[in-house]
């Protein structure tokens, strides 16, 4: 770890991103990230690295499909309209089994909606998006520091896995400055080529082809298959959250990102009036950490889900709860963010006698 | 011929209070082009500076109909309005003429529209397409466009001591638009407006798609006093940097030629973008950009006098 530095999240997430030996960086402008993608262009020429803008974000998203294919460390960065776009990109990825990692800054929609923070793309990223049985990992920090570490861990799951890695944020998360401590460089020297990436047959028996498709359905069902092996693996080791509170909790508020950081000012406030909540934060949407939520069921009285959409990861939270308690959800649209007060106002309804 | 007077005492489709930048003259080139037509207009608008500025919820500045588009579709929206249009006077149930336009800026008409307006100029459609040329992204920070001038500073090809900004050269939009054998394609600019009023006026004409290149100094980001939009827009004309012309049927007229033409340090003075040209190790940018625009008029000129087809 090196000094700490007072950085915006946009910029944060590049720097991460650099450090964590982002080789090429491809984009399009859109707000509210745009200090993301002009950070880059000053960075990464520095470096000797690539930033690239295209033409358009289908461009973009196809220029780190191309990158990927020969085992590079490549990264686009967007927000929810420019996100719609690549996901015909973000489909061939999935099933040509290559890594990358995505930034997207989420904002108020759907259509154009407008540029304020949101989570309604919360579906899109944890459930596919584009077409076909895939996933993606889906990271959500809730801090500027969180952001920054979480971009190393993006590049090595993309890498580990071969497969995109979502990191979902919001313009909130983007536009704060907070104090943040980067990790050590990683030394961009000792990256060999991947033996699967498409450079050249070299001194290979056979040339590699990466491929997305298969003609013949059974082909294509094994192909699925493969896919379906990798999910059930990383469902299996990468769950990610944080439990705040929790140990002694009565209720649990279920929250990720910008909304998770309120709600614990929510708890703060509900234990100084002797309500005991606690929270159940998922870091990674996909997979869900599903397994800690059924387990505190037996403990807590409810759950209390509350996001800037309309109830999108409340139904992965009904379905790990499985009825055994109510689960109740409060949420806010169209980029409004709700306060710490509010969540506790909404939250105390469901107290009942 | 209409007269200034005329142009100006027409009533302006674009209210006031908009939210333009100060010194932007993107209202003149709407306002302007709208006057040219004797019909009623339908306006297709790509997302960027008109767009946001003239719609800022639950506000409108438009007085005629008006649709906002996605980014990249304004060009396509119009093809799907026009044919629409034809449906419906083909049974009857619309008699009244109408000239449909479409506006985008130049991230929305040479990157990523681009697709969009060429296959609705391929297909024939009659529409008028006007780009208002700001040379970047502006509506988004002043990121760098298939149209930002060679040597440029913008924040994704930003000028430092291993840069001079943008290193290629702007597409040539309007000869590309001419190259899909259209009636009618046009450079023009805000600061003579009889000359974009008559250019307009020859668009609605055309039997097909037109196209108007409209050249519009951003003060914001081309950083310059908000007094000298149209100082900068005579500029870039005076220069030969942004020629006025029109491609007629493929035949190329230009329609003013600088008695002398000013060397083009007069247009990048003052302007914050190319402040760095200015640095002695630069000199040769300005060198090279000017051999680029003589040798360029030098080509305008010969396709005027061969009347060769582009």
């Amino acid at each position: 770890m090196g000094e700490k530095l007072l950085m915006k999240g946009s910029e944060a997430i590049a720097e991460a991103a650099i450090r964590a030996g982002a080789m090429a960086f491809f984009g399009y402008p859109i707000t509210p990230q745009n200090e993301t993608p002009e950070y880059f262009s000053r960075r990464m020429p520095e470096l000797g690295r690539v930033f690239l803008q295209a033409e358009s974000e289908v461009a973009a998203i196809n220029m780190v499909y191309g990158a990927a294919c020969t085992g590079t460390r490549a990264i686009t960065t967007s927000s929810s309209p420019g996100i719609s776009l690549m996901q015909e990109g973000f489909s061939y990825i999935a099933n040509t089994n290559v890594p990358c990692v995505v930034v997207n800054a989420m904002r108020g929609g759907p259509g154009l909606g407008d540029i304020a923070p949101a989570q309604a793309d919360y579906f899109q990223a944890t459930k596919g998006g584009g077409h076909g049985d895939y996933h993606s990992i889906v990271i959500a920090p809730h801090t500027v520091q969180e952001e920054a570490d979480l971009m190393f861990d993006a590049f090595e799951l993309a890498d580990k896995y071969r497969i995109m890695v979502v990191v979902l944020v919001d313009g909130l998360l983007g536009q704060m400055m907070e104090p943040v401590e980067f990790k050590d460089w990683v030394d961009v020297k000792k990256f060999k080529t991947p033996e699967w990436a498409t450079v050249g047959q070299g001194d290979r028996a056979q040339r590699n082809i990466l491929i997305s498709f298969d003609i013949l359905a059974e082909g294509l069902e094994k192909m699925n298959l493969v896919l379906q092996n990798k999910y059930a693996k990383i469902r299996e080791n990468e769950v990610r959250f944080e439990e705040y509170k929790m140990d002694d909790a009565d209720y649990a508020i279920t929250a990720f990102g910008t909304v998770a950081r309120i709600a614990k000012t929510t708890i703060e406030l509900a234990r100084n009036e002797g309500i005991k909540i606690g929270l159940i934060r998922p870091i990674t949407l996909y997979p869900f950490p599903e397994k800690v939520i059924e387990n505190r069921a037996s403990n807590v009285k409810f759950f209390f889900d509350t996001e800037m959409n309309e109830g999108q990861m409340l139904e992965d939270v009904k379905l790990a709860v499985n009825g055994k308690k109510p689960v109740y959800f409060h949420g806010r649209l169209g980029g409004i963010v709700p306060t710490a007060e509010e969540i506790l106002d909404e939250f105390k309804k469901h107290l009942g006698g | 011929m209409a007269t200034l007077q005329e142009i100006v005492s027409k009533q302006v489709p674009l209210a006031p209070g908009h939210r333009m930048c100060s010194g932007c003259s993107i209202p003149v080139i709407v306002n302007t082009i709208i006057a040219a037509s004797d019909k009623p207009v339908i306006i297709a608008n790509a997302t960027g500076c008109l767009e946001v500025a003239s719609t800022i919820y639950p506000f409108t500045a438009w007085k005629v109909p008006w649709m906002h588009l996605t980014f990249e579709n304004a060009a396509a929206v119009a093809a799907g309005i026009e044919t629409a249009y034809k449906a419906f006077k083909k049974r009857g149930k619309m008699k009244d003429d109408v000239n449909i336009i479409a506006f985008g800026g130049d991230g929305g008409t040479y990157d990523i529209g681009f697709q969009a307006l060429s296959g609705a100029l391929e297909r024939g459609h009659k529409f008028l397409y006007v780009v208002y040329d700001n040379e970047g992204y502006m509506n988004t920070g002043n990121q760098r466009s298939g149209a930002t001038p060679f040597g440029a500073d913008t924040t994704t090809v930003p000028a430092g001591t291993m840069s001079i900004g943008k290193t290629q050269w702007r597409k040539n939009i309007v000869e590309i638009c001419a190259a899909h054998r259209i009636p009618y394609a046009a450079q023009a600019t805000a600061h003579n407006t009889l000359d974009l009023f008559n250019k307009a006026k020859k668009a609605f004409a055309a039997d097909g798609p037109s196209f108007i290149a409209a050249l519009q100094p951003c003060t914001t980001n081309w950083k310059y006093d908000t007094a000298l939009t149209m100082a900068y827009s005579k500029l870039a004309v005076e220069t030969n940097f942004w020629p006025l012309y029109e491609v007629e049927n493929g035949k190329v007229h230009i329609n003013y030629k600088p008695k002398e033409r000013k060397p083009i340090e007069e247009f990048l003075k003052g302007q914050g973008r190319f402040r760095h040209l200015f640095k002695p190790e630069n000199r040769h940018v300005i060198e090279e950009m000017q051999k680029m625009i003589d040798e360029e008029w030098e080509r305008l000129l010969k396709l005027e006098e061969s009347q060769v087809q582009i």
